[in-house]
């Protein structure tokens, strides 16, 4: 009996750890989406922070809070150099190109293995202290909370509902679509470290589809108009597959997929929609 | 001294003229009308001088400013508001946060002080706040702050999308039919509106293609027709004009042709 309850806790302490992971990327698929850009993204951002982390613990003494640091910053770094060119871009052809951006980073990872350990990938001896991730992942979602009531939420919600009204009041909407970039790849590069950390081992395959799905399923699955709707998402989404193998193993994938469509279906604006939390307050 | 200046502007889609070499001035402090049957280009006029739009030839200026050639947000900041024709809120935002939207070139904290939550940036919400609850009082619409926009009715979205527009302490406040849709009661309220605006330093160009409510708002009217200027100067006389009374009523024998 005790055996079963430890098998359970290492279960599911796994799966937290993986679930406060995919929030930081599901945030920094939020951070775009809340300015109206749908982009995959985070990926390639994550991966800039992933690899660097790695390498920073391989080859150096560096602290863990300055390796979380420098994963953000690097994360940023690429997501305004990648903005700098796809802002030119309707917002349909941006979401192609950054997929393709996705496709593009595994052949470079692949291709340069004197930075990223190639085909191989990289073992990383450090593992990540769960309170470090915790506490960290509290720190980002304040971020975007205070974030959300600010000028630059409400100036962000305009232009991603109504670009042309938003210019007439004096916002550029490439500035306030720059600035979400620039978030996103942050939040994007520490979610990489946390990655590489969190599986102590990074490859070409750690940042490819599968994380991008999470993500963005993730978000749309929480809610993309409310600054806690990624976590939630990516909570659910992380423990839907586990929570399914230990009911019924045997349609696990088929529950998992009668689940998402049952959200689209009845909630396609997310589990969290402060709209629809505010047409029900009116109502009354 | 003009606040605003249009000078031969054109402006043609495909191979329709919506306007043709017009030219007129708007003097600050003043309320003037565009006015205009359907189809006379009113509208274009409006997204060309907000930025929505740029001429195929002629120049704008704003407060002495070239802005022919400005993009929308540049225009906006140089001290320009406008409402829409249909209105035009932000979908999922409650009355007063469309009004802080409009306040967003005054917002008067950093980026990176908003993140950090930091003191200044919460007070300078604050105030961006207080500022746009004392604009929905303005316009009668204080005790609908927290209510979901569009569930408001029409004439009250039309309230809203003004003290949107005013959030910003434009000089220029361009008015898109502000009364369409509404009784004669609510139109007066949004012309004393206007007046009182006006009389706190505001100039006003407002599209009204009702003729009575611009003899009541304007003092300086331009009509249209067909892309051009067709009369302009006091609301009485423009509207007594015979070319007025043809792009308005059609010609005087046609309508005794139809009598006959």
């Amino acid at each position: 009996m005790m055996d079963i309850v430890e098998d359970l806790w290492a279960a599911y302490a796994s799966t937290l750890g993986f679930a406060m992971v995919n929030a930081f990327f599901a945030l920094a698929t939020y951070a775009t989406l809340s300015a109206g850009i749908l982009s995959f993204g985070a990926v390639t951002f994550g991966a800039a922070g992933g690899f660097l982390g790695a390498q920073m613990v391989l080859h150096s003494t560096v602290p863990l809070p300055l390796i979380f640091l420098a994963a953000g910053l690097a994360g940023a770094v690429v997501s305004l150099l990648v903005a700098m060119i796809f802002l030119r871009l309707e917002s349909h052809w941006m979401a192609l190109a950054s997929l393709a951006l996705v496709l593009i980073t595994r052949v470079v990872v692949l291709n340069t293995p004197d930075l990223t350990g190639g085909v191989n990938g990289l073992s990383i001896p450090q593992p990540l202290p769960l309170e470090w991730l915790a506490g960290l992942l509290v720190v980002t979602v304040g971020a975007f909370y205070a974030l959300d009531r600010s000028w630059y939420g409400i100036a962000a919600r305009a232009v991603r509902e109504d670009t042309s009204v938003a210019t007439c009041m004096g916002i550029d909407p490439r500035r306030i679509q720059l600035i979400a970039m620039g978030i996103s790849g942050f939040v994007g590069g520490l979610g990489g470290v946390m990655m590489a950390l969190m599986l102590q081992f990074v490859s070409p395959d750690t940042f490819f589809i599968h994380v991008a799905f999470t993500m963005i399923a993730g978000v749309v699955l929480g809610g993309s108009h409310h600054w806690f709707g990624p976590v939630l998402g990516a909570a659910v989404f992380t423990a839907l597959p586990t929570v399914m193998q230990a009911f019924i193993p045997e349609m696990q994938d088929i529950g998992n997929g009668a689940a998402l469509l049952l959200i689209m279906i009845f909630l396609p604006r997310g589990l969290l929609d402060p709209r629809a939390m505010r047409l029900r307050r009116a109502r009354k | 001294m003009t606040l605003l200046a249009l000078a031969d502007v054109t402006k043609s889609f495909g191979g329709v003229t919506a306007v043709g070499g017009l030219s007129f001035t708007v003097r600050p402090r003043h309320v003037v009308g565009l006015m205009g049957p359907n189809g006379a280009g009113k509208t274009t006029i409006i997204n060309l001088i907000s930025g929505l739009l740029h001429p195929d030839a002629g120049t704008i200026r704003l407060g002495g400013q070239p802005v022919t050639r400005a993009r929308p947000h540049e225009i906006a900041g140089g001290g320009l508001a406008r409402t829409y024709q249909n209105v035009r809120l932000i979908s999922g935002m409650t009355a007063l946060e469309q009004v802080i939207v409009g306040s967003y070139l005054r917002r008067g904290t950093s980026l990176l002080a908003s993140i950090l939550h930091l003191p200044a940036a919460r007070a300078a919400a604050r105030a961006t706040r207080a500022d746009a609850m004392d604009l929905l009082a303005r316009v009668g619409m204080a005790d609908r702050a927290d209510t979901l926009a569009e569930t408001l009715s029409y004439g009250e979205q039309r309230r809203i999308e003004i003290a949107r527009a005013l959030a910003s302490q434009p000089k220029l406040l361009l008015l898109d039919e502000p009364t369409a849709g509404m009784n004669a009661a609510e139109s007066a309220e949004i012309g004393r509106l206007v007046h009182a605006l006006r009389d706190d330093g505001l100039t006003v160009l407002m599209v009204e293609h009702n003729m009575r409510l611009v003899a009541d708002f304007c003092e300086h009217v331009v009509v249209m027709n067909f892309g051009r200027k067709i009369a302009e100067g006091p609301p009485a006389a423009c509207i007594a004009d015979p070319a007025v009374q043809e792009a308005y009523f059609g010609k005087q024998r046609d309508a005794q042709r139809h009598r006959a």
